[in-house]
């Protein structure tokens, strides 16, 4: 017998989907009127449909693919370094939290700053005249390299994100970690095995769901970056920083090209439901 | 029941609380520009305003950050927001947002405060928009004790005209900054310069703000302009890819590639600025004239605030050249409190009010009886109106509606070039077919 009646479970879904209307149908519906109209701030309330135009002048702007480009290292670098650290200190770290948990409280600290915050604060710390890298870098080396110059701007923000987030993966690998029972170690430590082979084929396969979804979470974070971006570097010498948020943004508010922008934002969308669902699918297939 | 009552009445308490006191403690919200000395000298200017202004007409301050403000105001402008009754705005952007403004009436004795010319770049269409709070133009900040020395020094007077002949492949003597070109500029920041003189007594010869920012091509483009550059010409045809635009970009890289100028020079900005030559590493800067309260204050600029000279940018074949803008606060048509704004705008006009923010550190451009009230506390005042009216321009075109994505797009090749990301002839090109775009619209 089922647990809830289909009239009944249409009555409590009601609510939820009325809020998914309102908030999401609509902009969705009002995103694709202006993808395929000629807008401008001045006609918002008036756009005038002008078919597909708008799509085909992303789809050839060389700057939307380099900016995706951008995004889709950015998401995958950060994500790859935030899990391997965070795997790392959650792994190293254990036993040391196991006794005293107040320690969790600092480690977490950096997830409560807000990215643009980070971003301001990355700016003066690394400022040549008034940062304390480069005065101790002067002072010890006498030299101290161009963080945001062409050539380094890239690598400064990618530590910068990983400094910023690297908290969280380990937050989830940590409990994670803490989730393994501690007879499945003892067994297999009686049976010989070293500690590395234990991390490697006892932690790490049953630590393997939380390993998958905290790079995925930390790939979007990654890939859809904007706000610590732009307070560092903005989008960067000649474009060179714009991620495809920052080129949305632009497109938008700079251009002033609406349909453009929210053309790029519709393509995103696609690219990311597409992935999302592969995802889905796939995960569905292994718990079959 | 009885709970559902009590819910209730809780709930209209609470609601009651959130309404009344908008409506009770009614106030003028004014959105300011954010982050500089127009900051300082606004809040200084309304706390003294509100000592004197009943409940209802008080000010409250609005700062949000400058990366933007112009996109996020036109976002705001264009909802009909009334999160504000007065608005920033700015001689480059006063057609953009007039739509969705209302003209003001200040009064006859605010042409004797400011001078009609003044008035007049708050004006559109005929109409007063704004009350002129800032002038904006340029000065070149100057080591005075570093040039001295220089000029003094015969074996440094050798090395410097040895450096301007490998470098510039001309043959420069050091002179007074007053008289220099932008060659003598050049050779002057490449002799101070660590990298080109290991005798420099600073690491840095000049600070070029060169990040990608449309505000950094307001301060470069009197390079150009000095040389006979415009945007467009009489015609209406983009000139962009002049040789003068070849010659200012090309001076640019070239003293970025010696090492002239910070390295992170490519994410430098007004404050980064500031912050390089306060701290006495860098011995000249073509700056924005609001800086020169900080840079000359012992406090603040402690380093250099004793041996900053201050001179107009230096003059190509066409003379010197000073780009100038004005910012003013104007009313938004959709504010909520009409009445109390237009009183503080009035007031923002009147002699006491326009000398209180000159003190504090803002730079209006008063006339010659008025700023003479204040020569004394700010010297730089004065020059302010001496340099606007013998060498300010504005480009042809750049009071347009599309003034703001022309130099966002400057801004995007221009920085590409000078990152060597593309050939200055790309550059060039796209910046070239980019304002034919813009400027046609």
């Amino acid at each position: 017998m089922a647990l809830v009646t289909r009239a009944e479970g249409r009555k409590y879904l009601t609510p939820l989907v009325g809020f998914l209307l309102l908030f999401l149908g609509f902009p969705a519906i009002v995103n694709l009127i202006y993808s395929v109209s000629t807008v401008t701030f001045e006609t918002l309330r008036s756009p005038v449909l002008s078919g597909f135009g708008n799509y085909v002048a992303v789809l050839n702007d060389r700057e939307f693919w380099s900016s995706a480009w951008f995004s889709l290292r950015f998401g995958i670098l950060t994500a790859s370094a935030e899990c391997l650290i965070g795997l790392f200190l959650a792994i190293f770290l254990a036993p040391l939290l196991s006794k005293r948990p107040v320690l969790m409280a600092p480690l977490m600290l950096p997830l409560m700053v807000a990215p643009a915050m980070v971003g301001l604060m990355y700016r003066l710390v690394l400022h040549e005249f008034a940062g304390p890298v480069p005065y101790y870098l002067f002072e010890w080396f006498g030299d101290s390299p161009a963080f945001l110059d062409i050539d380094n701007a890239f690598r400064t923000l990618v530590v910068v994100e990983t400094l910023q987030w690297t908290p969280f993966a380990f937050l989830l690998f940590y409990m994670a970690y803490s989730a393994i029972p501690l007879d499945v170690r003892e067994a297999s430590s009686l049976d010989g095995a070293s500690p590395f082979e234990i991390v490697r084929w006892i932690d790490l396969p049953l630590m393997k769901p939380t390993l998958v979804i905290a790079f995925f979470i930390r790939f979007i974070d990654g890939f859809r970056v904007f706000d610590n971006v732009y307070a560092l570097t903005g989008s960067g010498a000649g474009g060179s920083t714009t991620s495809l948020s920052i080129y949305i943004y632009q497109a938008f508010f700079k251009e002033g090209a609406i349909g453009k922008a929210v053309a790029a934002s519709v393509v995103l969308f696609l690219a990311s439901f597409i992935v999302l669902h592969g995802l889905n699918r796939l995960a569905g297939r292994r718990k079959l | 029941m009885k709970l559902s009552r009590t819910s209730f009445a809780l709930m209209a308490t609470l609601l009651a609380g959130t309404a009344l006191p908008t409506s009770a403690n009614a106030t003028v919200t004014v959105l300011g520009w954010p982050g500089g000395s127009e900051e300082t000298a606004l809040r200084a200017t309304v706390e003294t305003y509100n000592t004197q202004a009943s409940d209802a007409d008080k000010v409250e301050l609005l700062f949000f950050n400058r990366e933007g403000f112009y996109d996020k105001l036109q976002a705001d402008m264009a909802a009909g927001s009334s999160a504000f009754d007065v608005n920033l705005v700015a001689t480059y952007s006063l057609g953009r947002y007039a739509p969705y403004m209302e003209p003001i009436d200040l009064g006859a004795d605010a042409a004797k405060v400011f001078g009609e010319s003044v008035l007049k770049t708050m004006q559109f269409d005929g109409k007063q928009y704004g009350v002129p709070t800032d002038l904006s133009l340029h000065f070149m900040y100057y080591r005075k004790d570093l040039i001295d020395a220089l000029i003094r020094d015969d074996a440094a007077r050798k090395t410097y005209g040895e450096i301007a002949q490998k470098y510039l492949g001309k043959p420069l003597q050091p002179k007074d900054p007053d008289s220099w070109t932008w060659d003598d500029w050049g050779a002057t920041a490449l002799y101070f310069t660590k990298r080109v003189n290991p005798d420099s007594p600073v690491r840095y010869g000049t600070v070029l703000q060169m990040k990608n920012l449309l505000f950094n091509m307001m301060v470069f483009q009197s390079l150009p302009r000095s040389y006979g550059g415009d945007w467009m010409d009489k015609d209406g045809n983009v000139t962009v890819d002049s040789d003068a635009y070849r010659t200012g970009l090309e001076l640019y890289k070239k003293l970025y590639d010696a090492g002239s100028s910070p390295k992170d020079s490519l994410s430098y900005e007004y404050a980064e600025t500031n912050a390089a030559f306060a701290s006495g590493q860098a011995a000249t800067a073509l700056q924005w004239n609001a800086a020169a309260a900080d840079l000359t204050s012992t406090e603040k600029s402690p380093a250099v605030a004793e041996v900053t000279g201050i001179i107009a940018p230096p003059a190509g074949p066409d003379g010197r050249a000073d780009h100038i803008h004005g910012l003013g606060l104007g009313l938004n048509k959709n504010a909520k409190n009409k009445e109390g704004a237009v009183k503080f705008l009035k007031w923002l006009a009147t002699e006491d009010a326009a000398l209180l923010y000159a003190r504090s550190g803002g730079s209006p451009a008063l006339s010659p009886d008025v700023v003479g009230k204040v020569a004394k506390e700010r010297p730089d005042l004065v020059k302010l109106g001496e340099f606007a009216s013998k060498y300010g321009y504005v480009m042809t075109g750049a009071t347009s509606a599309s003034a703001l994505p022309v130099y966002e797009l400057q801004a995007k090749e221009f920085t590409g070039y000078w990152s060597g990301q593309q050939s200055l002839e790309d550059a060039l090109a796209h910046t070239k077919a980019g304002m034919q775009d813009l400027l046609k619209k």
